[in-house]
């Protein structure tokens, strides 16, 4: 029987970086993950880290323009946090092992994202995310942390008010076992899964968000799903910031830099929520071709592409067959990251003893309402490390005793019931699909009313759909049916929380935009919505946020 | 357009016999192989069995066997496996150096993440500097940079024609692994991991049959980063004393005379003063020498035409440190 002091569900950068944490401060971590370590989605992030390492940039200067970036809904102390650990947790990062571009001096090299006002953003060509997950994962393996991969956590184990761990399913043989645990960290990442045509892996389902919501954590900033400007337009595959970064421009099919329009100052160099926006707009204007608009790079110098952007020239030839040298590259905006999740304080505490979270399934706020290209890897650094660094505290000080026996059983007996009936002529996967159809159609860029309302009762009738789902897969061994379902009955309690979200801000901002509500409304809506778990859908609660 | 998909598919419990099972789908022009997995699981088979995660070949999950090959499905274009497909089907299996665990899952971690942690694969830095980063300086190791690409993705163990004979060979993934943490100038254990990566079944049984570089879909040229290993051990005389004086003498001489001098490759591996080894060659010896093929000493050994030149590149390599 599994047994440890911290459990961290999710292998991807936030959960590695809790599993060190943790145990650097003493505590003995097992990683459950459904997926390899390394296979986490974090190995898809292109673009970099942000903080202030270089003379003349401060970190009060990168918290200014994440508070502004984020539509001045950030919370100010987890901004403060985030950008102030940054330098420090970056350099962590390099004495573990994470090469980095280089200045002259030999120095890390950093360059101008979007959005930001200095060059802050470190970055290892466009793969800083495969670099910086490989190294995690090495630091990992040295510290003989036990991994438990292709391992599914179905449920979490809540008794006396306290998570005691989780019970979760062995891909491999498909029998279910409860792993015991004092704290649990929760890094299981992103939902994209529920859009159709987002930048997400096929791991992003929203679990952890899902397992906490069921268990009556409150989550928060529900509403906040940020679209990437450019995903290349068939595949909704991401194209980073980066090249924004190096000087391409954003046209339309009459060639017209069209980000003269809506930032004449920043240009393509704006945050990502206006970018997005823009460019669907010049679509909605009919001057978009087919659906999207184009990243033209032809003026950039070749050789400090390849340098800087040789994986991105890959994806492009190997997916489109375009070369960007000399050909325009079609794009359109994507769903890319939810800035919600289960609601934490800056130490990674969810509120409820014995859970902590961290990375994309967890939300300090510190995003405001939309998040500026290189914090999410820098979250997920600083966020990860102080959740496990939290957690292994709480277990030094905590009177515990495993979940019990009967506790453990009824929670197999509800997990297995799907296992016992038959299977009709539907599937998760077609579910899933039709969930991405309402999400990407009504829950997407814009929102109203009707949309929302409508996604509402459609995502009603999936759930029933869900509910007569059966199986057809009666073995154990890696029954990726069994998963399937698991994932989409998670994504549809998530997306209704998603909606009703949506549906309680009646105003615009950052990346939330209601076609019924363009303006943004300080005097009613400097306040972030709470959602919890309840028999007739989330209840909704509102905490405000202090500005300045 | 419509393509055949054919998958040997395997379950340990209903399906031990290791059926092929033939799926028809209807796919666009530019999709990839995953695509069409992912289409056949949602809409035909919610019981297909393959592992996928990041769709864009970042995360190395997706590798398989298609149409016979290696590949990442995520970055194969069903057009090209369709084009290249034989008897009317694409064929799908897992990948084949490992033992097949449902349809298209195989082995990762008897086979794979157990020859990556046999490397030792993290970075020991020699001590931090106090206050900020080391400092690196640009232009930094190209090849270190570039190895980091690895996703560990397996292909070029599936290419290596070592593993096909024995399977306990620490292989080219992870002696690419290994290159990227010799090869970092922060890591302070370079002469001690080369000691150990000199060991049996480690990077000296590799061939050089360039099959990993053939394999590789991040252009990373796993054999290149093997030689490289080879190149530092001699270097710091790391590993096996025979291979270390063996390589020396092999450069010595073709850059002594423009070509090998195979009297003096053996005397030298064995070394002068290991009466015992040499005693072994004499056999050898007189067996070539009745041949005809008694090799000079080599103080007499002619030089080739064009021996100069010859030394010249080397004298160009050995300046480039």
């Amino acid at each position: 029987m599994p047994q440890h002091d911290v459990l961290v569900v999710g292998g991807g950068f936030a959960g590695l970086r809790a599993a060190l944490g943790a145990r650097a401060s003493g505590a003995d971590v097992g990683i459950l993950s459904k997926v390899h370590p390394m296979r986490s989605h974090s190995s898809g992030a292109h673009s970099g880290i942000n903080a202030a390492l270089k003379s003349g940039d401060s970190w009060e200067t990168h918290a200014k323009d994440t508070i502004a970036a984020g539509g001045d809904l950030s919370d100010r102390s987890a901004v403060e946090v985030m950008c102030q650990s940054a330098a420090e947790d970056v350099v962590a990062l390099e004495h573990m092992g994470v090469i980095f571009n280089r200045d002259e001096e030999g120095r890390i090299d950093v360059t101008t994202f979007p959005g930001s006002s200095q060059a802050r953003t470190a970055f290892v060509g466009d793969s800083a995310g495969h670099v910086i997950l490989q190294v995690l994962f090495e630091q990992i393996v040295r510290s003989e942390i036990r991994i438990y991969d292709e391992w599914f956590a179905a449920s979490l184990l809540m008794e006396d008010g306290m998570c005691k761990g989780v019970i979760a399913r062995d891909l491999r043989t498909g029998e279910l076992h409860p792993f015991h645990s004092k704290a649990v960290v929760m890094a299981t990442g992103n939902l994209g899964q529920m859009y159709n045509g987002g930048t997400c892996s096929l791991t992003g389902t929203g679990d952890g968000v899902a397992l906490a919501y069921r268990a009556g954590v409150p989550l928060i900033d529900m509403e906040m799903v940020q679209y990437h400007p450019t995903t290349l337009a068939d595949r909704g595959i991401l194209i980073t910031e980066g090249v924004r970064a190096e000087g391409a421009h954003l046209v339309n099919k009459k060639g017209e830099r069209f980000m003269e329009r809506y930032d004449a100052e920043a240009m393509e160099m704006s945050t990502r929520d206006v970018v997005a926006r823009a460019a669907m707009t010049e679509v909605r204007k009919n001057r978009g071709d087919k659906g999207h608009v184009f990243l033209d790079m032809r003026h950039l110098d070749k050789a400090r592409m390849t340098a800087r952007l040789q994986e991105t020239l890959w994806l492009m030839d190997d997916l489109e067959g375009l070369d960007p040298s000399e050909a325009l590259i079609p794009v359109k905006p994507g769903m890319h990251r939810p800035l919600g999740g289960i609601k934490i304080d800056t130490f990674g505490d969810t509120g409820t003893p014995g859970l902590y979270a961290a990375g994309e399934c967890a939300s300090t706020g510190a995003h405001g309402a939309n998040r500026l290209g290189g914090n999410s890897l820098l979250d997920c650094i600083v966020f990860g490390r102080r959740a496990g660094e939290s957690a292994s505290r709480y277990v030094r000080g905590a009177t515990w005793s495993p979940a019990t026996a009967d506790l453990v059983r009824e929670q197999e007996e509800m997990l297995n019931e799907v296992t016992a009936k038959d299977a009709n002529s539907d599937t998760a996967g077609a579910i899933r699909r039709d969930l991405g159809e309402i999400m990407d159609k009504n829950v997407g860029m814009v929102r109203n009313l009707r949309g929302l309302r409508k996604a509402a009762n459609s995502v009603a009738k999936l759930q029933e759909r869900f509910g007569a789902l059966g199986i057809r897969d009666k073995s154990g061994a890696y029954n990726v049916e069994l998963r399937a379902i698991r994932e989409v009955g998670n994504m549809l309690d998530v997306a209704q929380v998603i909606i009703g979200s949506a549906e309680a801000r009646q105003e615009s901002r950052g990346c939330h935009f209601r076609s019924d509500f363009e303006a943004r409304d300080d005097e009613n809506w400097m306040k972030r919505i709470v959602a919890m778990h309840s028999e007739d859908g989330p209840k909704l609660d509102y905490e405000p946020v202090e500005a300045g | 357009m419509e393509v055949k998909f054919a998958v040997k598919r395997y379950d340990p419990i209903t399906n031990a016999d290791k059926s092929t099972q033939t799926y028809t789908a209807e796919v666009d022009e530019g999709d990839m192989v995953l695509d069409a997995l992912l289409q056949i699981r949602d809409e035909q088979d919610p019981t297909l069995a393959f592992r996928g995660s990041c769709r864009t070949g970042f995360c190395g999950d997706c590798t398989m066997t298609v149409n016979g090959k290696g590949a990442i499905a995520c970055r194969t274009k069903v057009k090209k496996a369709w084009d290249g497909a034989e008897d009317g089907a694409i064929e799908l299996e897992p990948l084949k150096m490992s033992r097949q665990m449902k349809d298209l899952v195989y082995n990762a971690r008897e086979f794979h993440w157990n020859k990556f942690r046999a490397v030792e694969p993290w970075v020991d830095p020699v001590q931090p500097p106090e206050k900020g980063e080391h400092l690196v300086p640009g232009g930094h190791d190209k090849h270190l940079t570039e190895s980091m690409r690895c996703t560990q993705c397996g292909l070029c163990d599936q290419g290596c024609t070592v593993l096909v004979v024995d399977k306990t060979f620490v292989g080219p993934a992870a002696l690419t692994k290994a290159y990227r943490v010799v090869a970092d100038e922060r890591d302070s254990r370079k002469r001690q991991r080369l000691d150990k990566l000199s060991l049996p079944r480690g990077m000296w049984d590799c061939t050089h049959c360039f099959e990993a570089s053939e394999h590789c879909p991040k252009y990373i040229e796993p054999t290149d980063r093997i030689f490289d290993l080879h190149d530092m051990a001699i270097k710091a005389e790391a590993g096996p004393p025979k291979v270390v004086h063996h390589y020396k003498s092999f450069a010595a001489s073709v850059k002594a005379h423009g070509w090998l001098d195979e009297g003096r490759l053996a005397i030298e591996t064995e070394g002068f003063t290991n009466v015992k080894g040499l005693m072994k060659l004499l056999p050898l010896a007189v067996k070539a020498g009745l041949k005809g093929k008694h090799p000079m000493p080599y103080m007499l050994h002619k030089k080739r035409p064009g021996h100069e030149q010859i030394k010249r590149i080397f004298e160009k390599w050995e300046s480039k440190g």
